[in-house]
């Protein structure tokens, strides 16, 4: 029997653990709950208020983003989930179990990957998608709304999820790299929070150049179906992030087999 | 079948093992003794390719450990049982470390029933007790069928059956032909465990042997109780070389035999009332064998027999 150890078996283990530890089950539904309830919430509350609101306001509302704005918190979700799904072997030490059963570092670094990427997309575009939708149809009849058979519309939905994806996956390698749950956590919300507070202080052309670097202002221009003012086009801004995200993993792994466990 | 050739590893400034060289053989098993703080569990970690040494190697049947085909199915092993993520549950602590290696989800169920945890098998790992741990971490060790088997400390926190039990187990696991080696600071441990002694002091190798012939290395004393104290004393110390102290109950001697001191006593015609040779215990024969050697000595109170 040909029992070697391959890539597809240790997807298989990591799916498995993955899957069978609460905080990424708790992780998961939260990023459900924020984006999809933040939604019906948000829609609901600009359902009632849409007659008084005005008609400067009316004229600049945008269906598409108002529905996604659960993203915004689902980030962190989404963070957590990456961050632990490599610092709690070490918080546990259970890596040394897991680097007992599978001793190719690289390989197993890149199975983490697949499982994660692979969850986290699906679990992002369904989150997306379900508040796009369930968004439009409280908005039916009284906001105006936008459909998927609009292009830009149907590429904000989408790279909402892709965006959520990416930000796990930068969590992970900075799991590699960190190993503290709580330290990675930390710069990881730092990141994406005080990092733009901070370049509120400089000067505006240095906000011009640089804010379209931030991950925060990447995953805006990623979810706004119009162009938005000094950030990257959607594609350009996908690009960056999964740049930063290959950047971050391929540190991470380096470090982690070169390293003792 | 595991080779251990110039091993050497630091930890910032501090040598943790120190020119390591042993090998151990299958059928038999063999115990790793050196006091807390000794080195074992690095070499162990090392051995397994957890850590990587400054140099030297370590080889499982021939091969670094990251380069075997299929871990789990070559080596087994147990280093720190609560080293588990305490969330899931025994059963899918087990199945994840199968999947890896390809083995079948009903060996499982196997060495979850061989370790006795089959009834707490969907219970989280966070509430074991050290001693059900344990036994996970054997079943665990056991998944693959391995040839070559490590066990660090794997006594601790078992009860008495438990650890007899796991006494039996490692026999039957030797006499099967499979290499087993065991770690242990308890020298009365690896006693009625271990075939085969390797001992180390500060990383570094001392000596390696059966228990009787470790104890051998170590001479005993020889008591006496005779008619004239003073006079055997003046024929030992004549003698040469002889170390011995009197007291009122009698003579106690180094360096000597029963038979030495019965001659000498006859030749000096002193009348013997008792003559005792007095063993090492194992624990002073440990003490003997580690005392240069003591990480973490208590200073001041040293340990003299």
């Amino acid at each position: 029997m040909n029992r070697d150890i391959s890539l597809g078996s240790i997807v298989r283990s990591e799916w498995l653990k993955f899957r069978s530890v609460r905080s990424s089950i708790t992780g998961v539904v939260l990023t459900l709950v924020f984006t999809i309830g933040l939604a019906a919430l948000i829609s609901s509350v600009v359902r009632g208020h849409w007659a008084t609101m005005g008609t400067a306001r009316q004229l600049t509302f945008d269906p598409v983003s108002s529905s996604l704005v659960g993203v915004l918190l689902a980030q962190f979700a989404v963070g957590v989930i990456g961050a632990l799904f490599v610092t709690s072997e070490y918080s546990s030490g259970s890596m040394r179990t897991t680097l007992t059963a599978v001793p190719k570092r690289i390989e197993l670094t890149f199975a983490k990957l697949l499982v994660l990427l692979a969850s986290m997309l699906v679990v992002g575009e369904v989150a997306c998608f379900g508040s796009f939708l369930l968004g439009q149809s409280i908005y039916s009849g009284v906001v105006p709304t936008a459909s998927l058979s609009n292009g830009a519309t149907l590429r904000a939905v989408v790279l909402a999820g892709v965006y959520l994806t990416l930000l796990s996956a930068l969590a992970f390698g900075l799991g590699l790299i960190m190993r503290h749950s709580a330290a990675c956590i930390s710069v990881f919300v730092g990141v994406l929070l005080i990092v733009p507070l901070i370049f509120a202080f400089l000067p505006q052309s240095w906000q011009n150049a640089g804010e379209k670097y931030l991950p925060s202002e990447l995953g805006h221009a990623m979810v706004s179906p119009t162009p938005v003012a000094n950030e990257f086009g959607p594609w350009t801004s996908l690009i960056v992030l999964a740049v930063y995200a290959v950047v971050l993993v391929t540190i991470g792994t380096t470090v982690f087999t070169r390293r003792d466990a | 079948m595991i080779k251990v050739e110039h091993l050497t590893k630091h930890y910032h400034n501090t040598i943790a093992v120190d020119d390591l060289d042993f090998e151990v053989r299958p059928g038999v098993v063999t115990g790793f003794l050196g006091p807390n703080g000794s080195g074992k569990s690095t070499t162990m970690r090392i051995i397994l390719g957890l850590d990587h040494p400054n140099k030297g190697r370590a080889t499982v049947k021939g091969k670094r450990y990251a380069e075997l085909r299929d871990p789990m199915q070559e080596v087994g092993a147990l280093l720190d049982a609560k080293a588990i993520h305490p969330g899931r549950s025994a059963r899918n602590h087990l199945r994840a470390l199968a999947a890896s290696n390809r083995i079948p989800y009903s060996r499982v169920d196997e060495v979850l029933e061989f370790a006795g945890i089959a009834s707490v098998a969907q219970k989280k790992v966070g509430s074991f007790s050290l001693g059900m741990s344990q036994r996970l971490g054997i079943a665990a060790a056991l998944l693959g069928d391995p040839e070559v088997l490590l066990f660090d400390e794997p006594v601790n926190g078992l009860d008495p059956e438990g650890i007899r039990w796991i006494r039996d187990f490692f026999r039957t696991l030797a006499n099967e032909g499979r290499t087993v080696f065991v770690s242990s600071h308890l020298m009365s441990e690896m006693a009625v465990t271990a075939d085969q002694i390797i001992v180390i002091g500060r990383g570094k190798f001392i000596t390696q042997g059966s228990i009787d012939t470790l104890t051998a290395t170590v001479k005993g004393t020889v008591f006496v109780r005779a008619s004239n104290h003073q006079q055997l004393l003046a024929a030992l110390t004549a003698h040469g070389g002889v170390t011995a102290d009197a007291n009122d109950d009698g003579v106690t001697i180094g360096s000597l035999t029963a038979e030495q001191v019965g001659q000498i006593a006859f030749d000096a015609g002193v009348v013997i009332y008792e003559l005792t040779p007095q063993r090492a215990s194992l624990e002073e024969v440990f003490m003997e064998l580690t005392s240069d050697a003591v990480e973490y000595g208590s200073s001041g109170v040293r340990h003299e027999s």
